[in-house]
Parts: C-alpha cells; structure tokens; sequence
C-alpha cells in the first residue's frame, strides 16, 4: 500500500517537473497544468476510441499536450512577462476554467475507464503487492524525464534552455531568444502534462475533475522540494504519496488531501524557497 | 472644495439613498433577496480587493474565509446561543485570526508561491468542513436560525437594513485605511518593498496586517451570508466561487471601492443574465463592441500592444458565436466567465470602473484639498549635536557571496557630525558594505556598533528603525505616489494612531501634521513646488534630491548617501552639495559614497578608501589622494614609475 502510494507520488513529481520546466526559464507557472492532464487524457482516450492502436495514441497524446502548452504560453504568458506583471497567474487560472468548462460539455461530467494493454493482476515482490500497471507508471515517470533532462544536457537546444535558466539577460545577448526557449519551455510542459494524463488515467479514470486533487499535490511536492531543484521533485512526491496512503489508511479517505497542503503551507513557512532549493539574493 | 464634496461625496450619498429606499417602494421579496445579496458581496469584494489590488497578491483563499466565517457565526449562535451582533463578531474575529495565521508563512512570498499557499489553505478548510462531521454535519449541510438583534427578530427586510448599515460602516472604514499611512503603505509596498523596509515602514507586517484585514472582511460577509440562507454546506465556498468572486474584483476595477461594488453587482446578477437568453446575448454583444472600441482606442493612442486590442475581441468573439451555437448557455457558464474575465484581464487591466474613472478624472478636473504650510525645520529635524564621539564602528565586518569575498575586514570609524567619504574603485566592496550596514545583507562575520550599541543584522527595517537611513545607488523611488507622499510615507513619530482609531477616522490630525512635516523637508531639497507630482514623472535630478529629503523623513542620526551625484548633469552637482551642506549643519552624521572626487573634497571631513574588500587608506582628501597605494588602486600603475601626484577628479 505504502509502495503504489509512493508510485502514484512519482505522477505528482511528474507534473511538479512540468512546473520547474517553465519556472527555470521565466519564472512563471501555469495554473492550469491539471486541466492539460485531464484534457490530454481526454484526447487520448478519443483517439482509443476512434480506433488509433495504443502505441500510436501514446505521441498523438502528446502532440496535443505541447499543443496546448504552446497555446497557453502564446495566450496567457507572453503578454504579461512582457510587461513583468504577475497578470499570467490569473490569466493561467482563467485558461483552465476555460478548459475545464470545455471537457464537461464535450466529453461530459462521468468518468470514463482508460483501457490499457497492460495488466492490471497484482503481483508479489518480497511480500509487497504490486501491479504491473503501476510499475509501467513508475518507469514512464522517470523515463520522461530522464529524457527531457538528456536533452537539456547534450543538445545544443538544451543548452540555450539552461543558458535562460541561469541568466535571461546574458543568454538574450549572446543571441538565444528568450523567447522561443520560453516557448519551448511551455511546449515541454504540456507534454509532461500529457504524459501524467496518459501514464495515470488506467488507474484513476478519466473525468472533468481527475486532476483537481492531483494538481494540488503536484504544487504541494514543487514548492516542498523548491521550483528549480531538479530531481528534488521525485524524493518529495515519494515521501507524500507515501505519506497520503498512510493518512488515509488511519485517518479516512476524506483526509487524504490533507498532507499535501500541511505540508506546503509548513515547507513554506520554514523553507520558503523549497527544501532543496537555493535562496536568492536580493539586489538594489 | 465644494465641488469636491459635490462630486465624489454626492455620488456616495445618491447610490446609498435608493438602495436604501428600494424596499420600501418595491416590496418583491426576490429584489429583495439580491439587495441583501448585492451589500453582502460588496463586503465581501472590498475585502478581497485589500489583497488583490492594494498589495498586489493574487489571493485564492477568500471564498474560504467567507465559508470559515460563516460556519463561525452559525456555531456560535447554535452552540454558544450567541446574539446577531456576537455571532457577526465572531465571524470577523475568525477570519482576522485564520487570515493572520496563514498570512505569516504565506506573505514571506511573492507571487506564484503565494497563490499556491492560499489555494491549498481554501482546500484544506473544505476537506476540514466536509470531514469534521461531528461539528459542521459535513456534506449534509448545516441549517441556522437567523438570530435576535437587540431583542428584535429580523425579517428580510431588517436584514437587508443591518446588511447595508454594515456595508457603509465598512465602506467608510475603508476610505479611512486607505487616506492614511496605511493606504501609503500599501501603494509603497508594491512599488518597492526593499525602499519600504528601509525607511523603516515594514513591508511584511503591512502585508500581513492587510491581508488579515481584509480576511475579516471576508468572515464579516460570512457570517452575513449564513443569516441569510439559513443553510450552508462546504460546497458552496470552493474553487467555483474563488474564481467568480475574482472576476467580480477585477471587472469591476481594482484598487476601488466602486470597483468592488460594480463587481458584487455583477456577480449578483451574473444567474440571472446568463438564465435569460437574450438578455445574454445582448451582454455577449455589448462586451464584443466595448472590446473593439477599447481596442481600436488603446491601437489608435498607441498605448496598448497588438494583442492586448486582438485578444479580448477573439474572446468575446467566440462568447458571441458561442452563445448561437450551444443550446444551454447555463452549462458553459464557467466558459463564459473565463472568457469575460480573460477579456478584462487582457484589455482593461484597471476593469470597468478604472476606465471609467480616466474619462471621469478627464471631464471634471478637481483640485486636490490645500496643503497645510509648511513646519519649521527645527521642529522637523532637530539640531543633533557634533560631538566628534564615535557614531558608528566597523569591527572586522566580512561578508562572502559563495567564494566572493565582497567585504573581507573592514574596519574603520565615523563620527558624529562628519561627512565620512567612502571611494573607491569599481567592485571595491563599497555598496556591499552599505548594504551590509544597512541590513540589506546580514554580515558573514565582524560587528556593527551604532553609538557603542550593537546595530541589528540583516533587516533593513529594524536598522532603520535603529536611526540609520539611506539613499540607493538605483533609485527606489515609489513612483506611484507623489513626492509628498513618498516623505510623508518615510516620517519618523508623527503617526501615532492605532488601527482602530484609524479605521474610525481619528487620524486625521496626523495626516495635517505629517503634510506640514514633509513640506518642511521637500523645502530643505528645493522641491516644496511639486509636493503634488508622481515620483516618476520627477526629473532625474528632483528623484535624487527626493530620495534624500525620503531618507531625512526617517530622521536619521547616520544618513548614508549612496553615490548621489552618479548621473547629475553639473548645475544639479552643485544643488547635491549645498543640499548636503545644509543637511551637515543639523548635525547629521553622513556617510558619502562618490565617484566625484570634487564632490568629495569639498564635503568630507574624512575619507576612507576600499579596494578588493579591504581598507586601503584613511584620512583628509588631500592625505588620501597623495597615498600611493590610492594611485594604484584606482590607476594599477607600478609604485616605481612616473606617478601623477594626485588621482583626477573625477573617476
């Protein structure tokens, strides 16, 4: 129990990874990252659904989640970094409302079974239960990012990314757009969100509101580990997902949200900059 | 004067007049219901508009509070039999506690991190009211006896009356918070937080106090709100209602109280427009044409970019083409507030009632109420005595970025009534040490005494309230508030009221006071003309002049001034140094960081010299500019060839 807690945590630390992607090169989030989980999911379910084999629907999936992440980029963020406000915050908000609104009335308010080809009978690993199906998840998980932190480290397009990360303003002068690294920061984003949607639907199912509780705890493992600490996020998302299958056994599944938000209101009082992240200077 | 009171104060009155006499004239109980509505959400706005406008946050945990309040005041009166006005202070009083004990952690924050803090706080008081069964009746709902107001029991009509009395009361409160050092506060905080700490106002506890004000608000309008329906149940107060009651803030105008009141109205009869199909559809139109008139406008005028006039018209747009195309609007009515807020948020940052005011403010000028004149300078900053006794010491003071060793030991003397010079070449660990001493930093290592007393580390606040202020090398001007305001902002014992007392409007005396006090230092500077002018439509020059008369406002025993001629043209040189002159006769202890060495020479009693984190010479100018190791610092010529004897004058 304790251990598919812990691998439902790595879905959290997945879409947390999504949050330090934009945050490293603009400092920005998008708010509504958990409407692209279940958007993405919903899309892929479609594409199940009018017949595309399971192994195809998997890139079409992301396809639509960098699609999205582009739009909300295009539409919510630039204008308002442009400006240096904060107005992406609410602009953010209001794009998953939107999108939100849009799932209900398309696809409707029940949840809908995710098929998948891989079982889901549990197996036994030295007295522990697990199924298959989490440990694709698990290995999904850390594949993703093990391959968008590849990119960033070897090829010359991640390298620009890390170049805005560290400094926009150098990286602009010596001629890397902080413009399309930012969009592509985005573009990543979404499909990390798209992979979240597709890794986690078998187990959840797909729903308007699949995403509301997975979205709290996803900024919950973020800001605990701190917006830019890179693999910070998988040892946090562990640690609460273990953590929230153990209120729930104690304390009622009505609880299970809890942790999450005590444990980011309380990293936020005593850490405010995460638990492996760095503080910042300030400069006059 | 007159037409002052006519115009704004006359406006208040005629709006407050019909609703008061509505019921009267109307006796329809639904009407009814949505006035007692409308002055529950007005509450209910003003208090989030403390946070989303004044401070600038985006705050999620209203709706929160409103449920928190609400479910206070409907226990109190089940459990504790508590009248209407306990059950209604109860409410308050949670909302101000619960707002503070989360602002404390949350407001250490900018931004992002604290929209998450207020998102989780709104969740975890659903999941507690949901599963706290034994108290709330969970998901059930809890049902709640409108209690007795003085022994009378209220029918709809007195409730609407006790409704409204509440909101003026509130309304009122509020102007009076905002015309007050508090209101500057706010303003200076979001223009600079570092210059507010500095001249000793304190950003943080502004921000906390705000935020928890305007969280009792929000349990006030709860606790209203329980009275009202009779019925709660945790559903009511989630995310849904967060996001409607932020579209009510920002469509209406933030940073205005008409604006919250625009927005409650809108918010009341958002059901009721988007049941009516036509009446929707001739909103959806409406809102398409302001969206291409305000953007045709913003194009025209150049003030707005392409995709801020493009992007609202696609949105309502798409609300208009939409509004054909599906069959039930009712189902898609959180599309539709996202498209209208989107529209707002992008097209009309200041909302509805911003952009009304600018057309206002243009059709009817109103002058601004005179100034008091201005106090005598003694009484403002007094003569401090010269004595020539240490005022501050350095001992050792390190302080270490990673491996830059910014400050590495330095030590040295100021004392009271000198203008101590502090040179050196660029990167020479001047402006860390300022910063340093100031509290911008907190010292690796080494002490700071301030007349032989430890100086605070690390908080630009305490030490400015230790008596040290100073200026910045980057102006950190509130450029949003006039030049007086800014002094005023920075005065040092003048505002002695506490928050009730201003909130009930006592304060005004104060403010009289505080106005003569900052025109007597605008005049020290050469500025008493324009007392009334923004910060940042000041001349280069003026801003400079402006921040000293700022750090004088704090009345400072050491005033740091750091590099205050840096990009003066030369007649504004001048004015610099006999400002200085005069600021030295009071006795006011100076430290002068300068690149102009004429600047320096003719101030400075004496003058320390840093390079690479080091002192490398102390003494008269002219002892200093004769050193050798000067020369090599600031010319990295070798000891033994032809040096010039003295360095040029102007480095």
């Amino acid at each position: 129990m304790v251990v598919s807690g812990a691998l439902m945590g790595l879905v959290y630390a997945l879409i947390a990874y999504g949050f330090q992607l934009t945050f490293a090169t603009s400092k920005s989030i998008n708010f509504g990252q958990g409407e692209l989980v279940m958007l993405s999911a919903f899309f892929s379910l479609s594409l199940l659904n009018w017949g595309v084999p399971y192994w195809l629907m998997i890139p079409g999936g992301l396809l639509f989640g960098v699609v999205l992440g582009l739009v909300v980029e295009r539409a919510c963020v630039r204008l308002t970094l442009e400006q240096k406000s904060e107005g992406w915050i609410l602009l953010t908000i209001i794009f998953g409302l939107l999108g939100f609104s849009a799932a209900e009335n398309i696809w409707g308010r029940d949840d809908r079974p995710f098929p998948t080809p891989i079982p889901t009978e549990a197996m036994q690993f030295f007295g522990v239960s697990i199924t298959p199906l989490e440990i694709s998840v698990a290995v999904g998980v850390l594949a993703v990012m093990g391959v968008i932190e590849l990119f960033k480290r070897k090829t010359l397009l991640g390298k620009a990314f890390e170049a805005v990360s560290a400094d926009r303003d150098a990286a602009e002068l010596m001629g890397i757009s902080a413009r399309h690294t930012i969009m592509l920061s985005y573009g990543l984003s979404g499909l990390v969100a798209a992979m979240a949607g597709i890794l986690i639907s078998p187990i959840t199912t797909v729903g308007p509101t699949m995403a509301t509780a997975l979205i709290l705890k996803a900024f919950a493992v973020a800001v605990v580990a701190g917006l830019d600490s890179g693999f910070g996020v998988v040892l946090v998302g562990i640690f609460l997902g273990a953590l929230e299958s153990l209120t729930s056994f104690y304390l009622g599944s009505g609880w299970r949200e809890a942790p999450g938000l005590i444990l980011l209101i309380m990293a936020l009082a005593v850490r405010p900059n995460g638990v492996f992240g760095k503080a910042s200077i300030r400069k006059v | 004067m007159l037409k002052r009171l006519l115009f704004i104060r006359g406006a208040e009155l005629i709006a407050l007049a019909i609703l008061a006499t509505i019921p009267l004239t109307v006796s329809n109980t639904y009407v009814l219901g949505l006035l007692t509505l409308l002055a529950i959400y007005g509450i209910l706005l003003i208090g989030l508009d403390v946070t989303v406008g004044y401070l600038g946050q985006v705050n999620l945990a209203h709706a929160a509070f409103l449920g928190l309040g609400a479910y206070a005041a409907g226990l109190s009166v089940s459990l504790l039999g508590f009248g209407m006005l306990g059950a209604l202070a109860v409410s308050m009083a949670i909302g101000l506690i619960l707002g503070g004990l989360l602002a404390f952690p949350a407001l250490r924050l900018e931004g992002p991190q604290f929209a998450l803090a207020t998102l989780s706080f709104s969740a975890l008081s659903t999941t507690v009211l949901n599963e706290w069964e034994g108290l709330t009746m969970g998901a059930q709902g809890l049902s709640i006896t409108r209690p007795e107001l003085f022994g009378f029991s209220l029918k709809a009509q007195g409730f609407y009356w006790l409704c409204l009395v509440l909101l003026v009361l509130v309304w009122l409160a509020m102007r009076n918070l905002l015309s007050s050092q508090w209101g500057r506060a706010f303003e200076a905080l979001r223009d600079s937080p570092i210059a507010t700490d500095a001249m000793g106002v304190g950003t943080y506890r502004h921000k906390v106090a705000g935020f928890a004000f305007g969280s009792s608000l929000g349990g006030l309008a709860g606790g209203l709100y329980a009275f009202n329906f009779q019925y709660l149940q945790p559903q009511s107060f989630t995310y849904d209602l967060m996001v409607i009651l932020l579209l009510g803030v920002v469509l209406g105008g933030r940073k205005s109280l008409w604006g919250a009141f625009f927005g409650a109205t809108l918010i009341v009869l958002l059901p009721n427009l988007l049941s009516n199909r036509l009446l929707f559809e001739i909103i959806s139109g409406l809102g398409l044409l302001l969206a291409i008139f305000a953007g045709a406008q913003g194009l025209k005028n150049k003030t707005t970019q392409p995709f801020q006039a493009i992007a609202p018209v696609i949105a309502m747009g798409m609300l208009v083409v939409g509004g054909y195309m599906v069959e039930n609007t009712e189902n898609w009515r959180k599309a539709i507030f996202a498209l209208m807020l989107f529209s707002v948020v992008v097209g009309l940052p200041d909302g509805v009632m911003g952009f009304t005011a600018r057309y206002l403010t243009r059709l009817f000028r109103i002058a601004p109420p005179d100034l008091p004149p201005a106090s005598a300078l003694d009484e403002v900053l007094p003569a401090q005595q010269a004595d020539s006794k240490p005022m501050l010491e350095l001992k050792n003071l390190k302080r270490y970025f990673g491996g830059v060793k910014a400050v590495d030991g330095i030590s040295m003397t100021v004392r009271t009534g000198h203008i101590h010079g502090l040179i050196g070449p660029n990167g020479s660990g001047k402006s860390t040490a300022v910063n340093v001493i100031s509290g911008l930093y907190a010292p690796t290592s080494g002490d700071i005494l301030l007349q032989g007393k430890s100086l605070p580390k690390g908080s630009l606040f305490k030490v400015a309230r230790t008596g040290v202020s100073r200026t910045f090398q980057n102006l950190q001007l509130f450029g949003e508030l006039s030049a007086l305001d800014n002094v005023m902002l920075a005065l040092k014992g003048v505002y002695r009221s506490p928050l009730p007392l201003v909130l009930l409007g006592f304060a005004r005396a104060e403010e009289k006071r505080a106005q003569a006090d900052a025109l007597a230092l605008l005049e020290l500077v050469g500025l008493q003309h324009m007392a009334r002018v923004h910060a940042r439509d000041l001349t280069y020059g003026s801003q400079r002049f402006l921040e000293i008369a700022r750090a004088l406002a704090c009345k400072p025993k050491l005033l740091i001034l750091d590099e205050p001629a840096a990009g003066l043209a030369h007649p504004d040189v001048n004015v610099l140094v006999d400002i200085i002159k005069r600021i030295h006769q009071r006795g006011v202890t100076i430290i002068l960081i300068e690149h102009h060495m004429d600047v320096v020479s003719t101030l400075c009693d004496v003058v320390t010299v840093l390079d690479g984190g080091l002192v490398i010479a102390e003494g008269t100018t002219e002892e200093v500019k004769r050193n050798p190791l000067v020369i090599k610092a600031y010319l990295g010529i070798a000891d033994d060839t032809d040096v010039p004897d003295v360095i040029p004058a102007v480095i």
